[in-house]
């Protein structure tokens, strides 16, 4: 005898069954959909060598006389600016520590992260580095202006977008003081010691006084360029690396 | 592409770059050609390094014999720039004896020596008792063959004695 059991189609029931978790979250890490891994590219790919730049050109000058790379590096003071930027980002949730390093991350993910982190310091350094002016009376007055509203910010509340209004007035001020006023109170290089007192005697006294370097227009330039992608750099910069 | 590629592609990329970045302020080359000198520069230097950390590392024979025959020549600044590109390191007692030898030769006069030059003398003896202590030169031409020896003859030279004024003294000869 052959029993066979036949169920009708109007009998079937469809039941929804929900996925393990541990599934559910497999196959969220597996996708890859565009937005993710947009963010995955910006995190990993063009923050870091957007970071990188900043730190590669933050400290380049151009010599006045000979046209010459000059690779400033940075004073130990705007790696103390820049470890206090680096806390006011942390306090004001630009930079959320625990959305960057966790316990439930992979190593590889942890250590990608640090380096992000890494690049972001070198490059705040190196902003550091290009807007205070490079040596005697003018370096120390700026680095304590710096170092007077970084201090005070340390104590304030911040948002994130008062925190990029604070710090876009902050370097702005600075590079006009540095690029262009100072800039334009150095007298030129490669002149003999007749031709400067002859031809513009308080640009050389004052280029003199202040101890002022003498470089080409061209770093105005550089520098300019680089707080601009320093600045794009931590507009685009993610507070937490945490799956939404 | 996975997550966990871009993430080693970005340490990959961060890595190469911050090299290349700390090359830069390291070498500070003046323009853009001396970037590719100064990066064959630094890879010999690293290369030469690597040696010194694995014990492999040996002089350039080549420019040791060049410099060794302008020694002979009496032509000591070329023989010290050889021996100099031959033990780049200097950690070869031999070559850096002959190069404290080339001071005390090229110092060395029969009214008067030159004291700085015996000076830099004393400065490559230290350093050949420093690589090796019972370092004693094969070469029949040099008649101070220890450091010992060497240093003697040159404190000697540098120290200022009633022997200095004996007229005998410009009979004697250079070791």
């Amino acid at each position: 005898m052959n029993d066979e059991i036949i169920i009708e189609a109007d009998d079937l029931e469809i039941v929804e069954t929900r996925q393990s978790p541990a599934i559910e979250i497999a196959a969220k890490r597996g996708k890859s959909d565009p937005e993710n891994l947009n963010a995955l590219y910006l995190r990993y790919l063009v923050l870091p060598t957007i970071f990188l730049t900043v730190t590669l050109l933050g400290g380049l000058r151009i010599a006045g006389d000979d046209g010459a790379f000059v690779f400033f590096r940075p004073a130990l003071v705007c790696l103390i600016f820049a470890a206090i930027l680096l806390v006011l980002f942390a306090r004001s949730g630009v930079l959320m520590l625990d959305g960057w390093f966790s316990e439930s991350f992979t190593p590889l993910k942890n250590g990608a992260n640090g380096l992000t982190i890494a690049t972001l310091f070198a490059a705040a350094t190196q902003i550091f580095n290009s807007l205070l002016p490079e040596q005697g009376l003018t370096f120390w007055i700026v680095a304590f202006c710096f170092f007077w509203t970084l201090w005070n910010n340390l104590f304030a509340d911040f948002d994130p977008r008062k925190l990029f209004r604070s710090l876009g007035g902050l370097f702005g001020l600075a590079f006009v003081a540095k690029y262009l006023i100072l800039a334009n109170l150095t007298a030129p290089a490669g002149r003999s010691w007749f031709e400067a007192l002859t031809e513009n005697p308080g640009q050389e006294a004052i280029t003199r006084l202040l101890d002022l370097p003498r470089y080409s227009g061209a770093t105005g330039y550089i520098q300019f360029f680089a707080v601009g992608l320093f600045l794009l750099g931590l507009y685009f910069f993610p507070s937490t690396t945490k799956d939404k | 592409m996975k997550e966990k590629y871009i993430q080693i592609l970005g340490i990959t990329l961060i890595l190469i770059y911050a090299i290349f970045v700390v090359f830069l302020y390291a070498a500070e080359p003046r323009s853009l050609e001396e970037i590719s000198s100064k990066a064959i520069e630094t890879v010999q230097n690293a290369a030469t390094k690597s040696q010194v950390i694995t014990g492999t590392y040996e002089i350039d024979q080549a420019k040791f014999n060049a410099g060794l025959a302008a020694f002979r020549q009496n032509n000591f600044i070329v023989a010290r720039d050889s021996f100099a590109k031959a033990d780049v390191e200097r950690r070869d007692a031999k070559t850096q004896y002959y190069i404290a030898y080339s001071f005390y030769r090229q110092g060395w006069g029969r009214l008067t020596n030159d004291d700085a030059l015996f000076k830099q003398a004393l400065e490559s003896l230290e350093r050949v008792n420093f690589i090796d202590k019972n370092f004693r030169s094969d070469d029949a031409d040099l008649q101070l063959r220890t450091p010992a020896e060497l240093k003697n003859e040159l404190e000697e030279g540098l120290r200022v004695t009633a022997d200095d004024f004996n007229p005998l003294k410009v009979l004697r000869e250079r070791k």
